[in-house]
């Protein structure tokens, strides 16, 4: 009960200051124009303030308070930043009642790990429940490549068992190393033969860090590079600007290497290198193909769990159990390759490689690795994801472009200011000088509200602002501006009843308040309920304009009433047409 | 200066019964487009190179050996093709997108809106049960708007007055919306459900304020005047605020219907048909029914004490 006596006593000063009681010309005189005095201090304050955040480039003749003001952004939208937002049903009907929730976070964790491996900004992965339908919503946000993205996620999670391949597979290598040479061997003919280095390097290098630089890798003194690379580097025989005549073979590849120029003497002495990489592997680089698959796969287990038997004795271990074709098909492997190692990937990565002590028959095995618990309840829960993947279907798909995203960005942009400045110019034209005054307050109320936009960014209740909240944005400034037309229309009415500027001011406050009031509840009446209406394009309208409707109520009835109390003079009232237009009116006959 | 709006009121009955006719005779004959997210289906975009821009034509033949349901081909500005077809799973959609990548392989796939018939349902659900808490919102706020009883028009007879103009914007906006859809193949989904209601919430205000005038004049009226004469002036007194306040927001529905872009045009022109007839309606329709209303139960139409 407390709160909502709160509540109505903060909805009473609203009320009262918005009606123009317990402000200006009442109790005492000099009180009064204090009080006015810090009101329209606090305005301006407020209107200082919510520029900067709203627009930091206001300040740009002092670049560090600019610069830390653009570190609030505002979110936007997938569909203004372009992006995808997938949502899949996740059939759990396979799935044990009491592990469901498991499952599908086990999902959830998968397919996350495949987004954050994709490198977008910010992807969010989340469960949602839809009547009795289990979703798994997944935004990436700024995507390039969809079909792409999509196909990494709708894999299932894949865990299967391999074994060390044959000498084929060192053959594979040995010949893709080789190709690589004869590759190199070729372009570094053409940089002997005068071709541009740093345009080759963009081609053909295979070093993403230095390829877009022309190869160049930057100042950096002896020691730094592998042991054959540092030699010729800072060697005798080469000089600035030259190649070296030869490749130079290292763990990484076969480098063509060019001495850019150098500075420095003795222990400073740095060179800088350029260099274009055709790289070579070994097996271990390629645990697909050292190992080749063996048919036994995440299908074929029935039970990971951590073997807690054996805390204490030494670290935990992970017991495997199989089905009956997984048995046999073990049996079969380990007996293949007893004092080797199978390899176990998950999604084609390696996450163990046990060596086989000896056959095993039962159906079970152990991975003993110097796990410690937490590891080894990771490990496990990456076997489930493998084991009991939830089969997930696409049942919705919004994808954006990020050209179309930021092209419909700034035509929203542009039809808001232009909406702002049409408003405006109506505004002025009708309501002469109090219609500036509405202008400035509906300024205020845009700075205000993008403020909000980009501090809630910092607060657990991050605003996104999408294609259709900036349509609830700009719906939201004609709308802001009706209070003032309903108060200065009240003005004008009771001027044409021959009050005084003053008294009709304050009447039109006052008598204006309960239509604003009813007005703006009656929209939000609506909004409210929208935004628990399904759609993001329907909930981004609604909370943005729910959002204005509420600001809208503080900037176009309190602020407008303080800058007029502080603003008011005399000769408003030997001029009250520069205030506003004159209304005649007829005498009521009745 | 006054204008003689209510005394002419059967001028703007006859052209609001024609329209409101002509609407109901629309929505009946044409059905309104719905969109995908009302029947399921994919809404695709695509762009080709420039040397690769095929026709209509030849992208619905392409796409005739997939048989896809209500294929729509609409070629957009800078190269691009618009495809809107049922479907009911992601396959689908990568069939279509391998088509286009077999007309032109360095086809971009600029946006791409998938709804499946799952989700399709569920948005009709929330749409139904947010127009339904809607309507009762709006209702309720009616009903609370006119509590105090003012004779000799009572509460309830105030409310009738002001839900049949809204019935009368909405019906009307639904029917230019079935012409659109017709002709120009615009549809509509959740969005204009919530321009709807947006347009509810807005414009009722504009019938309560006049109402409200009426109720205050009518309070100081002295016996035997005429209740058209208080109505009409009612009326010219609220006039200049109500199609202010109507101007201000018609100005920036504007700036968003020319300049806001493809994505938000047609919501915003529901918002605009919608807010344009609800100020007319607050005008011309809900006072007059006021007069009415009052004349058929008191044929003298004098106000009496």
């Amino acid at each position: 009960m407390a709160f909502l006596f709160e509540k109505a006593s903060f909805l009473e000063k609203i009320s009262r200051l918005a009606q123009g009681r317990n402000v200006a010309y009442t109790g005492g005189y000099m009180n009064a124009i204090k009080r006015i005095r810090y009101q329209f201090a606090g305005v301006v304050l407020l209107a200082l303030v919510s520029s900067l955040i709203a627009y930091p480039k206001i300040v740009f003749f002092a670049p560090p308070i600019e610069r830390f003001f653009e570190q609030a952004k505002i979110n936007l939208g997938l569909d203004l930043q372009g992006g995808i937002h997938l949502e899949y049903a996740a059939d759990t009907s396979d799935v044990d009642e009491a592990k469901q929730d498991e499952a599908l976070q086990a999902a959830v964790d998968v397919i996350e790990r495949r987004v954050n491996a994709f490198g977008v900004g910010e992807p969010v992965v989340q469960l949602s429940r839809s009547g009795d339908e289990n979703r798994i919503i997944v935004e990436l946000p700024g995507i390039k490549d969809i079909e792409e993205a999509k196909k990494l996620i709708k894999e299932t999670p894949f865990l299967e068992f391999r074994e060390l391949a044959g000498p084929e597979a060192q053959a594979e290598i040995d010949t893709y190393n080789a190709q690589s040479k004869e590759a190199a061997t070729k372009i570094l003919d053409n940089v002997l033969g005068g071709s541009d280095f740093a345009e080759l390097a963009m081609v053909w290098s295979q070093d993403p860090g230095s390829k877009e630089n022309g190869g160049a890798l930057g100042f950096a003194k002896k020691g730094a590079y592998v042991p054959e690379f540092d030699a010729v580097a800072f060697g005798p025989d080469i000089a600035s600007g030259a190649v070296h005549p030869t490749l130079v073979e290292t763990t990484f590849g076969f480098h063509i290497l060019k001495k850019l120029e150098e500075r420095g003497e003795g222990e400073e002495r740095e060179v800088s290198i350029a260099h274009i990489l055709f790289p070579k592997y070994s097996l271990d680089d390629a645990p697909q193909l050292k190992y080749k698959t063996t048919g036994l796969t995440g299908k074929n287990l029935t039970e990971v769990f951590v073997d807690y038997q054996s805390q204490g004795i030494g670290s935990p271990q992970i017991a495997l159990r199989f089905d009956e074709e997984g048995t046999k098909l073990f049996a079969d492997i380990t007996s293949r390759n007893v004092g080797k190692p199978v390899a176990i990937f998950l999604d084609g990565q390696v996450v163990s490689q046990p060596t086989v002590q000896a056959e095993i028959v039962n159906g079970q095995a152990v991975i003993t690795s110097n796990f410690t618990l937490a590891e080894a309840n990771a490990e496990v829960k990456r076997f489930n994801e493998g084991a009991l993947p939830v089969p997930i279907t696409l049942v919705s798909q919004q994808s954006i472009d990020a050209s179309l995203g930021k092209s419909a960005l700034d035509q929203s942009i542009r039809a808001g200011i232009i909406g702002l400045m049409a408003v405006s110019v109506f505004m002025l034209l009708f309501y002469r000088f109090l219609g500036l005054i509405a202008v400035l307050a509906l300024l205020l109320y845009s700075a205000m509200l993008l403020a909000l936009f980009k501090l809630s960014v910092f607060t657990p209740f991050p605003i996104t602002l999408t294609l259709s909240g900036i349509a609830g944005f700009i719906l939201s400034i004609g709308i802001a501006v009706d209070a003032n037309v309903l108060i200065f229309e009240r003005t004008r009415e009771e001027l044409s009843f021959g009050k005084t500027m003053r008294k009709a001011l304050q009447e039109g406050f006052r008598r204006a308040w309960p239509s604003i009031r009813d007005g703006h509840l009656s929209t939000l009446i609506t909004t409210v309920i929208l935004m628990g209406m399904g759609t993001g394009f329907v909930k981004g309208f609604a909370l943005i304009l729910s959002l204005g409707v509420l600001l809208s109520l503080f900037t176009a009835v309190v602020l407008v009433r303080i800058m007029v109390n502080f603003l008011f003079a005399d000769w408003m009232e030997r001029h009250p047409w520069i205030l506003v237009t004159p209304k005649k009116i007829d005498t009521p006959k009745d | 200066m006054q204008l003689n709006i209510i005394q002419k009121r059967k001028y703007t009955y006859a052209f609001s019964i024609l329209v409101t006719g002509a609407a109901i005779a629309c929505i009946i004959l044409y059905g309104l487009r719905l969109g995908i997210d009302f029947k399921g289906g994919t809404l695709m975009e695509v762009r080709f190179a420039e040397t690769a821009v095929p026709t209509a034509d030849i992208v619905r033949e392409k796409l005739s050996a997939i048989e896809l349901q209500s294929l729509l081909v609409q070629p957009t500005a800078e190269r691009g093709m618009l495809l809107r077809y049922l479907a009911s799973d992601e396959t689908t959609n990568d069939q279509v997108l391998a088509v286009m990548e077999d007309i032109d392989p360095t086809v971009e796939q600029l946006r791409v809106d998938f709804i499946g018939a799952s989700v399709s349902n569920q948005m009709k659900r929330q749409a139904f049960t947010g127009t339904f808490l809607a309507l009762l919102g709006i209702a309720l706020y009616i009903a609370w708007a006119f509590r105090r009883v003012a004779y000799p028009v009572t509460s309830w007879e105030y409310g009738a007055g002001a839900i049949i103009a809204l019935a009368h914007d909405i019906i009307i906006t639904v029917g230019i919306f079935s012409v659109l859809g017709h002709f120009y193949g615009i549809e509509v989904g959740v969005p204009f459900i919530a321009a709807l209601l947006t347009i509810l919430g807005y414009s009722v205000n504009d019938t309560i304020v006049v109402y409200d005038r009426v109720r205050e004049n009518l309070l100081r009226a002295r016996t035997g005047t005429d209740f058209e004469v208080i109505v009409n002036r009612s009326l010219n007194e609220t006039l200049v605020r109500s199609v202010n306040t109507s101007l201000t927001v018609i100005i920036v529905l504007i700036a968003v219907v020319i300049l806001g872009g493809e994505s938000v045009r047609w919501f915003a022109v529901a918002l605009l048909v919608g807010v344009g007839f609800g100020t007319y309606s607050s005008i011309f329709i809900a006072s007059a029914l006021l007069v009415t209303r009052f004349k058929m139960k008191f044929p003298d139409a004098l106000v009496k004490k």
